[in-house]
Order: C-alpha cells, then structure tokens, then sequence
C-alpha cells in the first residue's frame, strides 16, 4: 500500500506567486518523457488544489498528493509526453 | 464617529474567512480563463454578482439600502482599470487575493499591499494627484439632475426591473448550459461538514453565496454605520493608514472591516493549517509591490479596486463600475497574454 513514489524530477515552487506554481508545473510536464514521474513541492493552497486537476486536463496522470507539513504539500504526477 | 463602524468587525471576519476559504481571488478567476482555461473561480464571481445583484435591488425597493454607484469617469475608469489590471497580474493577487494571503502569511502579498498604500495615497492625495483630477474633471459624465450614472437610469428603467430581469435571464441560461453539461461534482463522500467548512477548499457555488451574503450584510451594516456601498477593500488601507500615520480621523466602518478581514483570513488559514509566513526570492518580492504600486494607481484614479467595483458595483448596474471591471479584465488579459499564453505557447 504504502509504495514510496520515486521521482525522476522535483520542481520546487514554495513560496512562489500565483499562477506560477501551476504554470512551471504545466511546463515542466511537457518537457519530460513519458512515464517519467514529476514531484512538485508546493505551498500555496490554491495550486495545491488546481495542479492536480490541470495535469489531468492536459492527460497526464496524477499518482499522489500528500501534505507534508502546514500548506506544504508533495504533488507526484507521471508525464505523459509532450501533452499539450 | 459612531460606535456602529464596530458592526465591520463580524463582516470583516467573515469576509477574510470565506476569501481564505473559498480562494476568491478575482486576478485568478480572470487570468486563468486565458491562461489554464479555467473556469471554477469566474463561475464565483459570476454568481456572486447575481445574488447581490437582486438583494441590493430589493433592499433599495424596501428602503433597508439606496444604490449608490460611483460616479462614472470614462477617463479615469479606463485608464485606472486597465492599470489596475495589468497591477494584479504582476503582483500576482487582486485587492481581495492579496489581502487574504496576506492573512494567510505570503509576504509576497504583503509587499503588494505595502504598495497599493503608498502609490495609492500618493494618487488619492500626493504627486499624482492633479492627474486624477484632469483626467476625471474632463471625462465625468451624469444625469441631468446630477445623479450617478446606471445601466437602468440612463434608458430611463426602473433599477429592480432591470436588476431582476439580469438576474432572471443569466439564472435560465444557467440552468439550460448545467441540464446539457452535466455536473461533474466530485465532492469527496465521508467527509464532515466541519471538515469541509474549515479544513478544505470551498467549491464554487458555496464560495459564491457565502461572499454575496457577506456583501449584502455589509452593504447593511456600513449603511447604519452612514457609508452608503458594500464591501470595498482599497479605501480601507488608505484611510487606515491615513488615520495612523497623518493623524486624520478617517477610521470608519471601512477601516475596521478590512483590519477584521485580515485577521478573518489568517483565522480561516490556521485552523486549515494553511498559516505560515512563506516569501518568494527577493526579485519577486520587488515585482509583487510593482504590481501593488499598479494597483494603487489604478483604484485610485478609477474611484476602486475590483470589489468595490466588480462585486458591488456592478451588482449596483453602476455604468462606472461596469467600464471600470471590463478594463480591469482587460488589462489583466494583455498581461497575461503576453507573460504566460505566448511563452507557453511557444513550448
């Protein structure tokens, strides 16, 4: 049950303005090949809720979001290659 | 001053707790229908506008309120939102979504206020000044008895037929689009409505009622406390700060209600465990208080920021408010065009 996730890439986006996280996220995933797995460290509340359904709107898959500590959360999505 | 300016204390909390709660934020609902193709947050807005749009008219009809638009500047109200626009878009935040996160802890936030004090108090009274009044003195138009101008009074309608007729028309169009597009509500099953209420994210609609009920009262409560208008966040810094710093008496209802609004956010954020002072890197410390400094020009030339002109004024069919909230959008859809579509696109 509790499979640890490991990520080819972090994209750390805490303590970044609005709509930054959501937009390097979106970028980043478009960048990386598929099947590999992005981790987004994010802190704004938000993005915490958007980014998940934004990765899925764009046709990657969201595979955990796990709060870490206060707002800081873990977002894990695997990249399906060059989506747009 | 009257004790009643006290009544902005429960307004003020309850509005920074459902800002918190319910990410209202006007920048995001604009910017990410261009940007994300987002919809949830304009939906809010959107809804908003309508519930105020009928209570206001009633209110008026009841003699509780008097509709009170601002006056109408094209000038002033195009240039003012066109800046405000574009000023949110680099400060990353509308009056309400940088005050909410200033609540929240995101000094980002706090430098954009910082700036809509200073350049906004520099335009309501300082250097800036004799440019509000050209450009406001040269384009101010109104009745020919004086009166403000609104979408009814300048065909000559009465304001609650027109009001209820608005309201009437979105809400079936409404209905007609969620019959065809069935509801993708994904509300989590076994959660507590306490959980939902202060732990999670607010959907839109809940968003949507709670902040025009907030809106309604408020318009109430100022106008017991002699302020004729509803919710407004920029006044409410200047002349706090005004007050504070000058030594003029110009804490009132405003003042007191958006004081309360911060500290209603930062209440809403830590019982969500969301409380934390987070900054970005410092270049993004300076460009959030140019936006702020944008911002504070703007709603000072064009008589206000998003709230007092987007969620009050146009629920008021104020003619100024709806000039000023489409170039607020306007200017916040160049910027974003140009800042994240384009890049984007170009991937």
């Amino acid at each position: 049950m509790a499979e640890e996730i490991k990520p080819n890439e972090t994209l750390d986006v805490r303590g970044e303005i609005c709509p930054n996280p959501d937009v390097k996220t979106m970028v980043k995933l478009k960048k990386m090949a598929q099947g590999q797995i992005l981790e987004v460290l994010v802190d704004y509340p938000l993005s915490v809720e958007r980014i998940p359904g934004n990765a899925e709107k764009n046709g990657h898959k969201v595979l955990k979001v796990e709060r870490v500590d206060g707002p800081n959360h873990k977002i894990y999505i695997e990249a399906q290659g060059g989506q747009k | 001053m009257t004790p009643l300016i006290l009544l902005g204390i429960p307004i003020g909390l309850a509005f920074g707790f459902a800002l918190q709660r319910g990410r209202f934020c006007m920048n995001s609902a604009f910017r990410d229908v261009i940007v994300l193709k987002e919809y949830t947050l304009l939906k809010a807005v959107g809804l908003a506008i309508l519930i105020q749009m009928v209570a206001f008219a009633a209110l008026d009809m009841a003699g509780v309120i008097t509709i009170s638009p601002n006056t109408f500047f094209w000038g002033a109200n195009m240039l003012g939102g066109f800046v405000f626009g574009i000023g949110m878009v680099v400060a990353g935040g509308c009056a309400s979504g940088i005050t909410y996160r200033f609540g929240e802890g995101m000094v980002g936030a706090m430098s954009a206020v910082l700036g809509l004090i200073l350049v906004g108090l520099m335009t309501t009274m300082g250097a800036f000044h004799p440019l509000v009044i050209a450009i406001r003195g040269a384009t101010t138009v109104t009745l020919a008895n004086g009166a403000n101008l609104t979408l009814a009074n300048i065909f000559g309608i009465p304001h609650y037929i027109l009001a209820f007729g608005i309201a009437g028309v979105a809400l079936i169009i409404w209905a007609i689009r969620s019959k065809s597009s069935k509801g993708s509500t994904k509300e989590a099953e076994g959660i507590s409505v306490g959980t939902k209420i202060f732990k999670k994210g607010w959907g839109w609609q809940a968003t949507a009622i709670v902040i025009a009920i907030i809106g309604i009262l408020a318009f109430i409560s100022s106008t017991a406390a002699g302020r004729s208008y509803g919710l407004a966040i920029c006044g409410g810094y200047w002349t706090t700060i005004q007050s504070l710093l000058m030594g003029q008496n110009l804490i009132g209802w405003l003042s007191v209600m958006l004081l309360c609004t911060i500290l209603g956010s930062f209440i809403g954020a830590k019982i969500a465990g969301e409380a934390k002072l987070r900054a970005p890197a410092p270049k993004v410390l300076i460009q959030t208080f140019f936006g702020g400094c944008l911002m504070g020009f703007g709603a000072a030339l064009g008589g206000g920021c998003n709230i007092t002109h987007i969620l009050t004024g146009v629920p008021q069919l104020a003619l100024s408010s709806i000039l000023n909230g489409a170039f607020i959008i306007f200017g916040c859809w160049t910027l974003a065009y140009f800042w994240f579509v384009r890049p984007m696109r170009n991937l």
